[in-house]
């Protein structure tokens, strides 16, 4: 206000110079002292010279009053009010962002409007977004989870339907909206719909009778017990946070390459969620389990959480951080794990301020990037988790061993070729000729094609360091083209340069093609180049080029060093995988050789006896048995186990180099753009309210490690509010099909309005702190809790003035029926045709021809067969492709692994009944089912009992008997099975 | 999503089930009826905001980036500089390294009709429709890599996540024909081009609204459209449906109140009338002659050498273009067309680092060839001047060579082209700069999101208002951005 004052003073005493002062009377205060700060705080953010929208500005009284906002003395016929109120229950269209006005404010503002809307001549509105935007934290979200008094309905007729704390919050609201609770469902709909809720399996219907007799007063409670301690728990539940967290076993992006392991995180999820792992432990793994839980598999395997959504591997394999591309690339990389991180564990859209301060919920720009900074040193890439210390130390002496063998065996190696020259030399590149001989895609180098044959080409490999080189070995290319085969592109005429100056002329006189042979030039200087120069180049079809598969560097050990240079040339057609200046030294070319590696080995053999005699070679062995024992060895180790996931060191690949934990700097980017950026920023961690932070704080300088543990623990801090109530919200949505707060990834002002405040924050504190029944932050105490409510065993029916008064069922006066998920329902297709595997973990099974994995792998799904026995697997153990979901499981509403799920949508369409009806799945499913069935019993009405009861649940009546058979006598069991799959009784539980 | 999902899904379901208008009828009482305070959640969909002057949509897309100068944007500065060393006057990054000389286009570029419009040798066959056509020469860009290049094209944002264009579209008019989806891909039949089917997926927006594909040349064109196999014939597949509809029936009236259930019933009945629509539409054989000669299709059962090969190009797209007219005809709202697929070897897209001749030549003259006979056909059918032909590709190529005869990608400036359904023929808008490295007017470049706001306009939707919910920010095809182009319209 201080600030809004002294704009009024210089006003005044701008206007009292011309004499206007006196126009500053009772209603210029009312405009200033009250109209001016509610267009300040709330319209000029948007409505302002130069950016106004809808071409409206509030700046001055001109552009105010311009277009026919305001009518003069009559606010009812002002479409400025219109826009400000709220009309036939629809919300205000403006402030477009944010909370409307309140009540008050709009009266200040008809009010001025009806005695005139004075506005002193002259005065400008100046905006400042420091008092448009204060961060404020006064939302439900951010206040501190305190756990609510139970409310006792001692008076309610209902009173003796209250099991558990959740029916006393559940049915106090829906008292307090003149509704009653349902009745409780029947026995078997009770445990179909606990078996798949818990499991993501229907009950055998030995379970559903079992149940049904069962007459004990803890029947029910037995069933939830059985089912919690089942490992398909854990698998159901599982796929839940994985559809959150956008688990996938592809990169996504342009060519979509495989994650082989990624699966590990998978796996570690189900294990999670089966032992109960306490949920503190399970977030802190999943940021800083590296950090935290040190030595520990799933500390590292934990980290597949930050790894998990897409990656682009053009934006960083092929672009390098040094262009904007690759900036851009890295930016959005973060961006994926900060949201991540924050729409899954506090369920708050931070994202929304990458590009400007968050319109709604107090996050800046500032805080975002700070946030960014924390993930600034990790990428997703493979991490080994094999990490018990005693397998450790054992590899070190391992590779100790190998170590001192090996430079033994190398002292009497130069002995030998000292002793052997060149003769052992030419031998031995006959040898490996001979294991050459299958040929591999990699060609060689290729240069650009000419129409000239006398065209200068050169290729040239450089090096930092000048390599201490005896020989220089050349290999032409084979190619089929145009049937040239070996010699392909190999020069008539040129010479070979080291250091600059010719060391092999062959420029003359035509240089008969080589073929496959060899050639070979001694080197007397340490070399830093090689550059080879064709002069004369091969004639291809009607055209000329130089090609060549290999240029070979042999040190004195006969070790080749050229794969340590760059290699360069004048052109290069670069098409990969066969042609590229990089296949130039990558120790690949084709050779054919005529004596079999048999008889040259013999030859070898006996030329070694002959210079170094018995002794020497059976030092030799010794040495190469003691190297090839502890290699064994070493390989029994678990060792080599990789998952996929954040990580700060692996093997580089182009452009993609581990940061070794140096961050990346991170800038503040205004508006989002990678190309001007402003300063650079520190991590930092957001705050919760004005004024505290909770439990961390980031000092400046820590390393990356620290960092990201520390906003592991603060997430994870009893005092963040957003955390207890995410997570409870989320478990609670799973089990209802509606949290809570029905967007589980949202708990700002966009996001949902809360059906039952109290009881979220009862069910918070309840699971962050426990209480007499419920350990902390046990999942499956929880659970246990909720489904033993009555609320849970409520009837799906619609019944009562719940249809009318809550249509929708905000309250829960009955349960809500659902359509099976995507993976329940291919699950239980699986069960029903009792082939369903229940094999746990491991790398994931395929439902596609996997073709083309050299560059673009191509998911064929098409070309699938379905008699595979390895996709009869749990479908959360399928490998997820990310840009080519499976089509099936699409169609049927499975998340999208490139967004964040917290909700499936249940979709009903034409494309899903041709899915379910005709989808060489369901098709083969029917087929193996009816064959089961069919040497099981030899009665039709039999098979037709044994198929409704397993894939039902229940008998068939005497009327579906009829009928079934009737169908069955034309068209067979099979036939039967397919159109069974499709009933609504089979994808929908009550 | 966060809008009243239990009690409005049933009508997602149906985006391709219910007529458009039934569809809009649905939506807008639903949300008439939405009490105030689930008010501000709401969808503001299936709303038409102003009468529209277009019904459907085709889009053509080139997979790899197809080069403005060398088809569409004539250039002579570069035939008059063609080998001198470039220079850009400023600092450039390229992709890879293509930044050697100036490199003037393989092609001739010739005037054509009454707007005089120069086109290249390569596209010739478009000659006879420029004067439908308003070429945009000012696209820009924001990234040169492929992958986000292509999602920013084909769902307005750079990363994975968000709806195809078609889907909003398709989302927000649903189909005039429920026996067809309201949206369909035909992809180049070697294979998927950057991101495969997340291009067109439906992201947040109900499964029902995500392209669906169809392989023509496939032996199933649309999967699972019939069952494999001896298993089902038929009769027993009628029987059947039958038999499923009855004990459907039961199932839903002991559970009345349940509108799911009852659109489930509708959804087997909608799936045999695709049964036979579909391939109805598919079916070429009714096609005349003269017809099928004008997309190239009149040279059945041709064998083709491995090659890349002009014959073969025009065969293909050809093909998806006379699908993708008889798709329209019966009611499918939005067609999308893909020329090229990924950057395997060898290379069959318009991404052409190596040898642009070698690529572009067979790839744009079957394009074009395509193209032209769908423009023509649509005209004389009547149906072009309420459906929008729009072609696109992920960004341009450089005025530069790459090696000795390619050219790197440009990201700066490119060029699409618009028809049909109320755009304004035979004009140019917006100018690229001298080389067509960046457009003319740098601070007043098009975007993708202008060609997508304008696509709506046309199709009467306000890109401003079509908005859904998703993870707490309310999003639009256009984000943040997009202006409608009055000057085509």
């Amino acid at each position: 206000m201080a600030r809004l004052r002294l704009q009024i003073l210089i006003a005044v005493v701008l206007l009292g110079s011309c004499g206007v002062a006196n126009s500053f009377g009772r209603e210029d205060d009312v405009f200033l002292d009250r109209v001016v700060p509610i267009f300040q705080a709330r319209c000029l953010e948007c409505h302002r010279a130069g950016l106004s929208k809808g071409d409206f500005s509030l700046e001055d009284a001109d552009s105010f009053f311009e277009g026919d906002y305001i009518e003069r003395g009559d606010s009812a016929n002002s479409h400025f009010v219109e826009l400000i109120s709220s009309q036939d229950s629809h919300r205000a269209e403006m402030p477009k962002n944010g909370s409307p006005l309140t009540d008050d404010q709009i009266k200040v503002i008809r009010s001025w409007i009806d005695s005139g809307a004075s506005w002193p001549d002259g005065f400008k509105l100046n905006y400042d977004a420091k008092v448009a935007r204060p961060l404020d934290y006064d939302w439900w979200s951010f206040r501190e989870v305190v756990k609510p008094v139970v409310p006792v309905l001692i008076d309610s007729p209902n009173r003796d339907w209250i099991r558990n704390p959740i029916d006393a919050f559940v049915l106090e609201m829906l008292e307090r909206k003149n509704l009653a609770p349902s009745k409780e469902a029947n026995r078997r709909t009770l445990i179909r719909r606990l078996s798949y809720d818990l499991t993501g399996l229907p009950p055998t219907i030995a379970e559903v009778e079992a149940y049904e007799e069962d007459k004990s007063e803890d029947a029910y409670e037995r069933v939830v017990e059985r089912l919690l301690a089942s490992p398909r728990y854990g698998e159901r539940w599982a796929r839940h946070w994985l559809d959150v967290v956008k688990y996938a076993d592809t990169c996504g992006y342009d060519k979509d390459k495989l994650r082989p392991n990624a699966w590990p995180y998978r796996d570690y999820v189900i294990r999670s969620f089966n032992d109960d792992k306490p949920y503190r432990q399970f977030v802190q793994e999943q940021i800083a389990g590296d950090v935290l839980f040190p030595g520990t598999e799933d500390g590292i395997l934990g980290l597949g959480f930050i790894a998990a959504g897409p990656w682009d591997f053009i934006g960083h394999v092929e672009v390098p951080e040094s262009k904007l591309d690759g900036r851009v690339a890295r930016n959005l990389d973060r961006d994926d794990m900060v949201s991540n991180t924050f729409n899954s564990f506090c369920s708050l859209t931070v994202q929304c301020a990458r590009c400007h301060d968050h319109k709604f919920d107090p996050i800046t720009q500032d805080h975002y990037y700070r946030l960014q900074a924390i993930f600034a040193a990790v990428d997703r890439a493979d991490r080994v988790y094999a990490v018990d210390p005693k397998v450790e130390v054992e590899r070190t002496v391992l590779r100790n061993k190998i170590s001192k063998s090996e430079k033994s065996l190398a002292k009497l190696n130069d002995q030998l070729d000292r002793a052997g020259g060149q003769a052992l030399v030419k031998l031995r590149e006959r040898i490996a000729a001979v294991k050459n001989e299958t040929k591999k895609p990699e060609f060689g180098y290729h240069s650009k094609v000419e129409s000239r044959q006398d065209t200068l080409k050169w290729v040239e490999i450089e090096f930092d360091q000048p390599q201490s080189t005896k020989q220089i070995v050349l290999h032409a290319a084979h190619d089929e083209f145009n049937n040239i085969g070996a010699g392909f592109g190999f020069p008539l005429r040129f010479r070979v340069e080291v250091n600059g100056s010719t060391v092999f002329n062959r420029e003359n006189a035509d240089f008969p093609n080589p073929g496959l042979t060899p050639i070979v030039i001694p080197v007397a200087e340490p070399l830093t180049s090689v550059r080879l120069v064709a002069t004369k180049l091969a004639q291809r079809s009607s055209d000329y080029h130089l090609a060549l598969a290999e240029i070979e560097l042999l040190n004195s050990r006969g070790e080749n060093v050229a794969a340590t240079g760059k290699v360069t040339a004048l052109d290069s057609i670069e098409a990969p995988v066969r042609w590229g200046k990089s296949n130039l030294v990558d120790g690949i070319w084709y050779e054919s050789s005529g004596e079999t590696r048999k008889e040259l080995q013999v030859k070898l053999d006996a030329m070694v006896l002959s210079l170094i005699g018995p002794s020497g070679v059976e030092q030799k062995s010794s040495f190469k048995n003691q190297i090839a024992e502890s290699r064994k060895a070493l390989s029994q180790l678990p060792a080599g186990k990789a998952v996929y996931a954040a990580a700060t060191d692996f093997k580089s690949q182009g452009n993609f180099k581990a940061t070794q934990g140096q961050p990346r700097p991170v800038y503040f980017l205004p508006r989002g753009e990678v190309a001007s950026p402003g300063p650079r920023l520190e991590p930092g961690i957001i705050p919760l309210s004005a004024g505290r932070t909770i439990g961390v704080e980031l000092k400046s300088g820590e390393s990356e490690s620290v960092a990201r543990s520390k906003l592991a623990l603060w997430l994870t801090d009893k005092g963040n509010p957003l955390l207890w109530r995410s997570v409870v919200n989320r478990i609670w949505h799973y089990h209802f099909g509606r949290g809570i707060v029905d967007t589980p990834n949202d708990f700002g002002r966009m996001g949902g309005e809360r059906s039952h405040p109290e009881l979220l924050d009862w069910l918070a504190a309840t699971f962050r702190d426990g209480s007499e029944s419920v350990s902390a932050e046990s999942f499956k105490d929880l659970h246990r809790l909720i489904v033993t409510s009555s609320v849970y065993r409520q009837s799906s029916s619609y019944s009562g003035n719940g249809m009318t008064a809550d249509s929708g069922n905000r309250y829960l006066w009955r349960m809500n029926r659902r359509r099976l998920s995507a993976e329940e329902i291919r699950d239980s297709i699986l069960h029903a045709s009792g082939l369903l595997n229940l094999e746990m973990g491991g790398a994931g099974y395929f439902l596609f021809q996997l073709e083309k994995t050299e560059h673009s792998p191509h998911y064929e799904y098409h070309k699938f067969d379905h008699t595979d026995p390895k996709s009869y697997r749990r479908s959360i153990y399928r490998f997820i492709v990310r840009s080519q979901p499976d089509p099936f499981m699409t169609t049927l509403d499975c998340a999208d692994s490139s967004q964040s799920t917290p909700a499936r949508n249940e979709t009903q369409t034409p494309l899903q009944s041709l899915t379910m009806l005709n989808s060489d799945f369901s098709l083969e499913m029917s087929k193996r089912f009816a064959r089961r069935i069919e040497l099981e019993s030899a009665d039709q009405s039999e098979r037709i009992q044994k198929v409704v009861q397993e894939s039902l649940g229940r008998s068939p009546t005497e009327l579906e008997l009829s009928t079934m058979g009737e169908f069955v006598q034309q068209h067979g069991l099979a036939n039967l099975i397919r159109i069974v799959f499709n009933l609504s009784e089979f994808v929908f539980i009550d | 999503m966060t809008i009243d999902l239990l009690r409005r899904k049933f009508l997602f379901d149906s985006a391709w089930g219910f007529g458009s208008l039934a569809l809009l009828d649905l939506l807008n009482s639903e949300s008439r009826s939405i009490p105030s305070q689930e008010g501000r959640q709401k969808v503001t969909s299936g709303i038409l905001h102003h009468p529209p002057k277009a019904k459907r949509v085709v889009q053509l897309f080139m997979a790899g980036a197809a080069s403005h100068i060398d088809l569409f944007d004539y250039k002579p500065a570069l035939e008059k500089h063609h080998g001198e060393p470039s220079d850009f006057g400023e600092k450039v990054e390229a992709f890879q390294n293509g930044l050697g000389p100036w490199m003037k286009s393989p092609f001739q570029f010739r005037p054509y009709g009454a707007s005089g419009k120069m086109l290249s040798d390569a596209v010739a066959d478009l000659g006879s429709c420029v004067d439908e056509m308003a070429f945009i020469h000012n696209m820009t860009g924001k990234t040169g890599v492929h992958s986000q290049a292509t999602y920013l094209q084909a769902t307005g944002f750079q990363r994975p996540g968000f709806p195809g264009v078609g889907s909003w579209v398709s989302y927000a008019l649903g189909s005039e024909n429920e026996n067809l989806p309201a949206f369909v891909v035909l992809p180049d039949h070697r294979g998927f081009a950057s991101n495969g089917p997340k291009n067109w997926g439906s992201a947040f927006l109900p499964t029902s609204s995500q392209g669906t594909t169809i392989f023509p040349q496939r032996e199933r064109p649309i999967r699972d459209l019939f069952p494999k196999g001896e298993l089902v014939t038929p009769n027993s597949h009628a029987q059947g449906l039958e038999l499923l509809d009855k004990l459907n029936r039961d199932f839903a009236m002991t559970r009345e109140g349940d509108e799911r259930l009852e659109s489930r019933l509708r959804t087997y009945e909608l799936a045999a009338k695709m049964q036979l629509s579909a391939p109805e539409a598919l079916d070429l054989s009714s096609e005349p002659k003269h017809i099928m000669k004008m997309y190239g299709l009149d040279r059945a059962g041709a064998e083709y050498p491995e090659a890349i090969n002009v014959p073969e190009e025009i065969e293909y797209f050809g093909r998806k273009c006379l699908i993708a007219r008889r798709l329209l005809e019966r009611g499918v709202r939005y067609v999308q067309i893909w020329s090229g697929n990924d950057n395997s070897f060898p290379r069959r897209n318009w991404d052409s680092h190596e040898d642009l001749k070698r690529e572009h030549g067979p790839l744009a003259r079957g394009m074009a060839r395509g193209a032209a006979a769908l423009i023509q056909d649509l005209k004389q059918r009547g149906l072009l001047d309420d459906t929008i032909v729009l072609w696109t590709t992920e960004f341009g190529r450089m005025p530069s060579t790459q090696g000795s005869t390619g050219r790197d990608h440009n990201p700066h400036v490119f060029t699409n082209w618009l028809c049909g359904g109320g755009i304004r023929g035979g004009i140019s808008h917006g100018e690229s700069d001298q080389w067509g490295f960046k457009p003319l007017d740098r601070d007043n470049p098009t975007q993708v999101y202008d060609i997508h706001a304008t696509l709506l306009h046309l199709l009467g939707l306000n890109h401003l208002k079509l908005t859904v919910r998703h993870n707490g920010i309310d999003r639009r095809l256009t984000d943040v951005h997009g202006h409608v182009i009055r000057e085509i319209i």
